[in-house]
């Protein structure tokens, strides 16, 4: 397909690569297909972006690289609806804001995504140690280079 | 909006499959029972409200933000190194 990103502009991109929401984002109902695009191979950071709207995408990040012990529970019903078999069917994504100068992940409303299934669903977890603001890392200002 | 007034025990029914039944009453408390079909999303306003306006505030972010982070991150990561050494 096409894929139309205001971020990045217009590149190919493999129908298979595409990942279905059927409830979409939240604030984002309408939107129920995406793609994971990669900028940076090294990177910490993946796009999430709309498929058929340029503007909309989404920075997201694996939540076990900041907090090891971080596990979405999903129950018997949510198994069944996602498709879901076994644990390493399922990627889990958290999507990242700027706040305030500090980047931060919502582990509240993670992204739980059924790998070979390409389906994804916003989950929206009632355990309250996690937050929607879980700072990953403080944004300063780029310095010089200082001799050690 | 639409108002009713329950006692409790008392049901509502919203569409064919949702139902919401008073539970109990304690004070200015009411515990409220609902059922759906599991494909429909129930969760207490404010959690919904906090996660979409993160969405909304999150799909504003833009690459130069990201850029920054990142190299942020990386130059962490060598100073840790040069800690190491």
């Amino acid at each position: 397909m096409l894929l139309t990103s205001s971020r990045f502009g217009s590149m190919k991109v493999d129908d298979q690569r595409a990942i279905q929401f059927p409830k979409g984002i939240l604030g984002f109902p309408r939107h129920k297909q995406y793609v994971l695009l990669q900028p940076n191979e090294d990177s910490y950071f993946y796009w999430l972006q709309a498929t058929d709207r340029p503007e909309l995408a989404f920075v997201v990040t694996d939540p076990s690289l900041y907090v090891s012990s971080y596990r979405v529970p999903l129950n018997a019903e949510q198994r069944i609806e996602f498709g879901i078999e076994a644990t390493d069917q399922v990627q889990v994504f958290v999507i990242v804001n700027n706040y305030d100068n500090v980047f931060t992940a919502n582990f509240q409303g993670p992204l739980v995504i059924n790998v070979h299934r390409r389906i994804g669903h916003q989950l929206v977890l009632t355990d309250r140690r996690f937050t929607t603001r879980v700072p990953l890392v403080e944004l300063e200002e780029p310095v010089e280079a200082v001799a050690v | 909006m639409l108002v009713l007034s329950r006692l409790r025990d008392e049901t509502i029914m919203i569409g064919d499959e949702i139902e919401i039944t008073v539970v109990d009453i304690r004070g200015e408390k009411v515990r409220l029972g609902i059922s759906a079909p599991r494909q429909i999303q129930v969760h207490r306003k404010e959690v919904f409200d906090s996660i979409r306006r993160e969405n909304t505030s999150a799909s504003e972010v833009e690459i130069e933000e990201l850029k920054i982070v990142e190299q942020n991150l990386r130059r962490r990561h060598s100073r840790t190194r040069l800690q190491r050494s």
